[in-house]
């Protein structure tokens, strides 16, 4: 399944929120929707998830407008909250039978996910007597209660110990694998970065970088080396200006031109002590602030 | 469809599972029965009070020659009294009444004058208009038997009953008043209460960020029209619970309430005005209530909600008190009523009353309820919209004006 968004045009009166968003995701990958505060991510959301139309675009399953009756989606909103006054079996058999199941089905399917959360302790109580990563754990269940076919997940890890992050990474792996698109929306690099294969960085209402991540990176220009040395000293004098010293203790080598790095690596591992040379990629946090910010060229 | 009932069944749910819906309910049903039984209850307390003494009137006449006939009156008009003639000076007669020997006395001061005296003078005491009374009619019978009529004649004429019949050709208002009134009463009590609870719910989701999910789950028209029919059936439960038991705890002592003529007309609605009860207490209920419901969706915190709804209640009070000012002048067709009885926010109230206390032609009622309902259903369109709206507007509480401008762009 293939997920495309062409072209969003959505204005709130006269405040211009997203002037043409497009982005695809594959189903069995991870999708991540980036961008700064007000960008557009959860109004683009919201329009996916039909919340309110767009002025104009579409939402295309493999080539088709997307039917609602059909495409299942989960979502869990950054802005957590359930009923904090009702018992948690009642609160999420209410969600998932808003989302067409069965009462019978709803109540095995979020059986499953109690046991799967760990969760089933908690399964008669009041949603309020839990801590705030128990009721996260608990929303999550809003969102994959009726096996969606699209799971969006907004800032999913915010809040959640390590333990239970973990156990987070380990259900959204196995929805990737079981074919779902996932879409994340985070402000937690590192995650994004482990998980998603594609991503959009949502920039001013339009989409500033698309694509695959790993090819993004690829497409970098490689005139830069980072070593890692025990004596960095005589490396800094042999190459002058054009080597840094990084935060990390590494050292990083600009060259003037990408045909340059055979013989710069050559040369470094001939006449030094290195443990390590590699072409310098940026993090996806590089690309984020080179794409997010403010002085951005459009793409 | 299915959605709508998912969501009315969690709402009614909700309502019926809320300790204190069912706490009021209970309390205000017990209320009623107390009230019930009271007649019953006093008159076993009444019975085994019989043998109690009968507090002394004391009567001092000048003219002892009417002593006898004097007694025989007064003894007729008070028939809770033991009256005694007596001929002490006034003195002792003051000192017998502090003593409490006597509860009070009469003492003629001439034919036509008498002094009244009583202990403690009690807010609701009679007794001196009654003695007026008894001694005019004396005196009256005394001037005549000078004139020279037999006491027959003269009993004759005194006693002569007046018969009369009243046909009322268009409403009973005495008879439909109370009714009428508890009627207005309980829609007031019902939408101020129930509007206040649909805002709260509404509200409540918001800032518990429920709304998040649910409005990503549920066509808001499905969400706002299940919240206020769920409602709606909440009140109606509870309307029928109350005057259900009110009407079964009458009827188990309806033998003790026979002299009740209030009462007894409250029970004896007409089904016709039962019907018309029905519908405009629906239809205003449902107006009033998708109201409460588009306000609620659009505040942020919970704090905010008795400001916002503000109003929505001055609308409805404005209603209630001009349907309550015409009904206790016993106008009802008065203009201001007349154009209330169409204007659908008013009309549930003063078409129900101008039709329970005079003469409303059918077509007029028809075109009112058509009115009515027209405006429920677009009320509560219009309602679902700025829910949609509302419940993603964070922060500043909107104005009115930028809530229709949103609506109107969305």
């Amino acid at each position: 399944m293939r997920l495309e968004l062409r072209n969003i045009v959505k204005s709130f009166g006269e405040k211009k929120v997203l002037t043409g968003v497009s982005f695809e995701a594959e189903s069995g990958e991870a999708f991540g929707l980036l961008g700064r505060n007000g960008a557009g991510k959860t109004t683009s959301i919201r329009i996916l998830m039909d919340v309110f139309p767009a002025n104009s675009g579409e939402i295309l399953i493999d080539g088709q407008p997307i039917d609602y009756d059909k495409i299942g989606i989960g979502y869990l909103p950054e802005e957590r909250g359930l009923y904090p006054k009702k018992i948690i079996i009642d609160q999420l058999t209410y969600f998932a039978e808003l989302k067409e199941m069965s009462r019978k089905a709803a109540v095995q399917s979020i059986d499953y996910w109690l046991e799967r959360l760990d969760m089933t302790e908690y399964r008669n109580k009041r949603l309020d007597t839990l801590s705030k990563g128990n009721q996260q754990k608990i929303q999550l269940i809003t969102a994959l209660a009726h096996d969606p076919d699209i799971i969006i997940l907004d800032e999913p890890f915010s809040g959640l110990d390590p333990i239970n992050a973990m156990l987070l990474k380990d259900v959204v792996k196995e929805q990737i694998a079981e074919g779902k698109i996932v879409l994340f929306s985070s402000h937690q690099m590192n995650y994004i970065e482990e998980f998603c294969d594609s991503i959009a960085i949502l920039n001013n209402g339009v989409v500033s970088l698309h694509g695959n991540l790993y090819n993004i990176k690829r497409d970098y220009p490689r005139d830069r080396l980072v070593v890692r040395t025990e004596a960095p000293d005589a490396i800094v004098s042999d190459f002058g200006s054009s080597c840094t010293v990084m935060e990390s203790g590494d050292l990083m080598i600009r060259l003037a031109d990408a045909s340059e790095k055979k013989a710069a690596m050559t040369r470094l591992v001939e006449h030094y002590d290195i443990d390590e040379v590699k072409v310098f990629e940026p993090s996806l946090n590089d690309i984020f602030v080179e794409y997010a910010g403010d002085a951005v060229k459009e793409g | 469809m299915k959605e709508f009932g998912t969501i009315l069944r969690f709402e009614l749910k909700h309502y019926l599972k809320n300790k204190v819906f069912i706490g009021s309910t209970v309390f205000i049903m017990l209320l009623i029965a107390v009230v019930m039984f009271f007649p019953r209850i006093s008159a076993l307390f009444k019975t085994s009070d019989a043998s109690a003494d009968v507090s002394v009137m004391l009567v001092k006449v000048d003219d002892a020659v009417q002593a006898d006939m004097v007694r025989e009156t007064f003894s007729a008009s008070f028939a809770n009294y033991d009256v005694q003639i007596t001929d002490e000076e006034v003195s002792k007669i003051k000192d017998k009444i502090t003593s409490g020997d006597a509860e009070c006395a009469v003492v003629m001061t001439g034919p036509a004058s008498f002094t009244y005296y009583v202990d403690n003078l009690s807010m609701y005491d009679m007794n001196t208009k009654i003695v007026t009374g008894v001694l005019q009619h004396i005196y009256q019978m005394n001037a005549m038997i000078k004139g020279g009529m037999s006491v027959e004649e003269i009993t004759d004429i005194m006693s002569i009953q007046i018969k009369s019949n009243v046909e009322s050709l268009g409403k009973d208002q005495m008879q439909n008043f109370f009714y009428t009134y508890i009627m207005i009463f309980a829609l007031y009590m019902v939408i101020l209460l129930y509007g206040q609870m649909v805002a709260t719910n509404v509200a409540t989701e918001k800032s518990s960020r429920a709304m998040e999910l649910l409005i990503t789950s549920a066509k808001p028209t499905s969400m706002m029209f299940g919240k206020v029919i769920a409602s709606c059936i909440a009140g109606f439960i509870q309307i029928v619970a109350i005057f259900g038991s009110a009407f079964v705890f009458y009827n188990v002592n309806k033998s003790h309430w026979e002299d009740n003529m209030i009462i007894e007309s409250i029970f004896n609605i007409p089904l016709e005005l039962l019907v018309y009860m029905l519908v405009f207490f629906v239809l205003g209920f449902l107006i009033y209530a998708f109201m409460y419901g588009a306000i609620g969706s659009t505040v942020s915190k919970l704090e905010d909600i008795n400001t916002a709804v503000m109003p929505i209640t001055f609308l409805f009070i404005f209603a209630f008190i001009v349907v309550i000012f015409s009904m206790s002048s016993s106008d009802v067709d008065n203009t201001l009523m007349t154009v209330c009885s169409y204007i659908p926010f008013t009309s549930s109230m003063a078409m129900f009353t101008r039709i329970c206390m005079s003469t409303v032609p059918l077509y007029e009622v028809a075109i009112s309820i058509i009115i009515l309902i027209g405006a429920t259903v677009g009320i509560g369109v219009l309602s679902a919209k700025i829910y949609r709206v509302g419940v993603l507007m964070y922060g500043t509480t909107p104005n009115l004006k930028n809530i229709f401008k949103a609506v109107w762009k969305a």
